[in-house]
């Protein structure tokens, strides 16, 4: 199907409602911000139904679907070596002791970017088949 | 006769008592008598007798010797001439004025530099995807820019009072804290939405102009990594939430009084996370949501074969690429020696050495990356020679504003060859399909740059005698403080940790809700008439592409 008029409406009904949404934030301390923020809210979550509503439109792309446990498990170990290096810094006063933790932090990061993603994305890929 | 006699009396009381306090007021004091002339008001007069006429002014000034005098200083009463006083705000404001007119102009040059980013990106791509890329280049700037000024630059600037170089910006003043372990760590900014109410301030407004390209580079850098097969929508929603959220959040723990920055006053590690001009805000953000959006949207097809060794998918037009490269060197001149956000007081006048640093680490970064392709393949590379300067360019980013000119050399050298072999990490072991090298250019890079002023800073630079509220000169472990390599590595894993989750998690639901990327026919016919009902060459007979492409090509329009 490729772009169309759906697709342009639906991200400029996006933008609009990104707009009142951020207006809300502004003017979060009078009663008018909140119904703003909520207003916009709306508006985000009608534009987003939209564009869920048109995708099957679009014909099938070059993919096969992977399997989202790993992804998710992946994005988690990246999210664990931040945990680590962040809680490391106050596990011990030492310049030494905090190199070393922020370097397991950045390790384990690495392993869930650099091993479990890619062959979660690969794992199915189909330039395989 | 009782009511009458009472109020008589209340008048007279009335009226006594008006007297007296009539009495009490002092008189109105006589009009101080005109203070005697000071020396140096005297002195001042006396050289404005002297300065040139307007006489003199009217036959032309062809040697601008007599342009410009002591009777250009406005003064604030005309009674009382010319005074010290005057002379002083003149001088305070032509501070603030240089500051404005160098931030600005820097801003402008780093602006520019979006004109260099599209012609690398569409240079590299095929000349059917011209069109589509060149827009996504284009279009960034709008999308980028919306989402900044409506919240962007609130979260990350919103609690950055107290730059003095700007006249204090001390309307930026709500951070929104997170009181742990003791210590309170700045989280992200409040202020700045729209630019209204009190951040409606000459200073917010060149900082916004200045920190908003910066943003723009970043968001156009994802660009290049997912060209050729990124739904037009898609990439519009992704840049917009990374202009809004992703990007400011980062920027506001290192730039804009946030937590990383902390690091020194809160944690004693060394000067708190310093990244200068943004190898790791802006280089290594961009290469790293391209990371995660380039695992979401797949390679290309025909880029990998059944035993996953890769094809090569050469790039349309060599002189946009290597012009493109020359545009962003010269807007490098902006993003770094630009970023003391001032020329004048609080040690700017480093901005020569900063200056001089980027041009060397391009220098070296060149070298590198051509020698190491022409030794390993016999050839000059333009491509990888192209990112070889771009790399080096990434890679002196934060460190410039601390590192001798020796430094910035073994920091491009390093990033050249980083870059070529970061490129073909991604490709033949990660099966990632970056069609520009961007990954491997600010992501990698990036992240090198972070790590080298940990090692690198040589403790001489002084932007008013601290950095991040700790006194002293940012020096890294080879000059004797391993402490601030910790806040460097704190830094990076961040970037991966946080960034790369944040980005990865946003864009998986663009996925759900859009699909990041177009159909097999739209790819196989070339983005720029599915997308953009346009091709970015109508007059040009497109020879065939390679057997393997059309061969892959055509399994795919048979499955």
């Amino acid at each position: 199907m490729a772009a169309n008029k759906s697709q342009g409406s639906y991200y400029t009904l996006f933008l609009v409602a990104a707009t009142v949404l951020c207006s809300g934030i502004f003017l979060w301390s009078g009663g008018m911000g909140k119904l703003l923020f909520f207003v916009g809210l709306v508006g985000i979550a009608g534009s987003l139904f939209g564009m869920l509503s048109i995708k099957s439109l679009e014909g099938k792309s070059a993919m096969k679907p992977s399997p989202l446990s790993m992804k998710l498990l992946g994005a988690a170990a990246a999210a664990l070596g931040w945990a680590i290096t962040l809680f490391g810094m106050h596990l011990t006063p030492s310049v030494g002791g905090r190199l070393v933790l922020s370097l397991v932090g950045i390790a384990v990061s690495l392993f869930g970017i650099l091993v479990i993603l890619p062959a979660a994305f690969n794992k199915n890929a189909v330039w395989k088949s | 006769m009782r009511n009458l006699s009472l109020v008589l009396v209340v008048l007279v009381l009335a009226l006594a008592a008006g007297v007296a306090v009539y009495a009490q007021t002092p008189a109105p004091a006589a009009a101080p008598a005109a203070a005697p002339p000071s020396a140096v008001t005297a002195e001042l007069a006396a050289d404005a007798a002297k300065a040139p006429a307007t006489a003199d002014l009217a036959k032309g000034d062809p040697g601008g010797s007599i342009t410009g005098t002591i009777n250009d200083v406005p003064v604030a009463d005309s009674k009382a001439g010319l005074t010290l006083n005057d002379v002083a705000s003149q001088v305070g404001q032509n501070k603030i004025a240089a500051n404005f007119i160098w931030t600005l102009v820097t801003g402008f040059l780093v602006m520019f530099m979006q004109a260099g980013f599209a012609m690398v990106e569409s240079g590299l791509c095929r000349v059917k995807n011209a069109n589509h890329t060149y827009m996504m280049n284009f279009f960034v700037y709008t999308v980028g820019l919306f989402s900044y000024w409506i919240i962007g630059f609130a979260i990350q600037q919103g609690g950055s009072a107290g730059n003095s170089n700007l006249g204090g910006l001390n309307s930026l003043t709500a951070e929104h804290p997170l009181m742990l372990f003791g210590k309170t760590w700045g989280i992200f900014g409040q202020t700045g939405f729209f630019l209204s109410g009190h951040t409606y301030d000459v200073g917010v407004m060149v900082l916004f102009l200045f920190e908003m390209v910066f943003m723009d580079t970043a968001l156009t850098i994802v660009t290049g990594a997912c060209a050729e097969r990124w739904k037009f929508l898609a990439f519009a929603l992704s840049s917009s939430l990374m202009g809004a959220l992703t990007y400011p959040l980062y920027a506001n723990w290192a730039w804009g009084g946030g937590w990383l920055s902390q690091l020194g006053a809160n944690n004693q590690l060394g000067h708190g996370y310093c990244d200068f001009a943004g190898s790791g805000v802006v280089h290594a953000v961009g290469g790293i949501t391209a990371l995660a959006v380039c695992l979401i949207v797949g390679p290309r097809i025909g880029k990998f074969n059944r035993d996953g060794s890769s094809n090569p998918i050469i790039g349309h037009d060599v002189s946009a690429v290597l012009i493109g490269c020359f545009i962003l060197a010269f807007g490098w001149f902006g993003f770094n020696p630009g970023s003391t956000l001032g020329a004048s007081a609080n040690g700017n006048l480093r901005i020569g050495t900063i200056a001089v640093d980027t041009m060397l680490a391009g220098c070296t970064g060149t070298f590198g990356a051509l020698l190491y392709m022409w030794i390993k393949n016999g050839k000059v590379d333009y491509s990888m020679s192209g990112n070889g300067l771009l790399a080096g360019l990434v890679a002196i980013t934060a460190p410039s504003g601390f590192v001798s000119t020796v430094g910035a050399c073994i920091i491009g050298l390093i990033a050249g060859v980083l870059v070529c072999l970061s490129c073909s990490f991604f490709e033949n072991v990660l099966k990632v399909d970056d069609p520009v090298g961007a990954i491997s250019v600010h992501g990698t890079n990036g992240l090198w740059g972070v790590l080298s002023v940990g090692l690198f800073a040589d403790g001489t630079s002084n932007y008013g005698g601290s950095w991040n509220g700790v006194a002293g000169s940012v020096t890294g472990l080879f000059y004797g403080d391993a402490s601030q390599l910790v806040a460097q590595l704190v830094g990076i894993s961040t970037l991966i940790g946080f960034v790369f989750t944040f980005s990865f998690l946003l864009n998986l639901a663009i996925e759900f809700f859009v699909g990041q990327r177009v159909s097999v026919e739209t790819e196989i016919a070339g983005l720029d008439l599915p997308e953009m009902g346009q091709l970015g060459y109508p007059e040009f007979v497109v020879k065939p592409e390679p057997d393997v492409l059309l061969q892959a090509e055509k399994q795919y329009a048979v499955a």
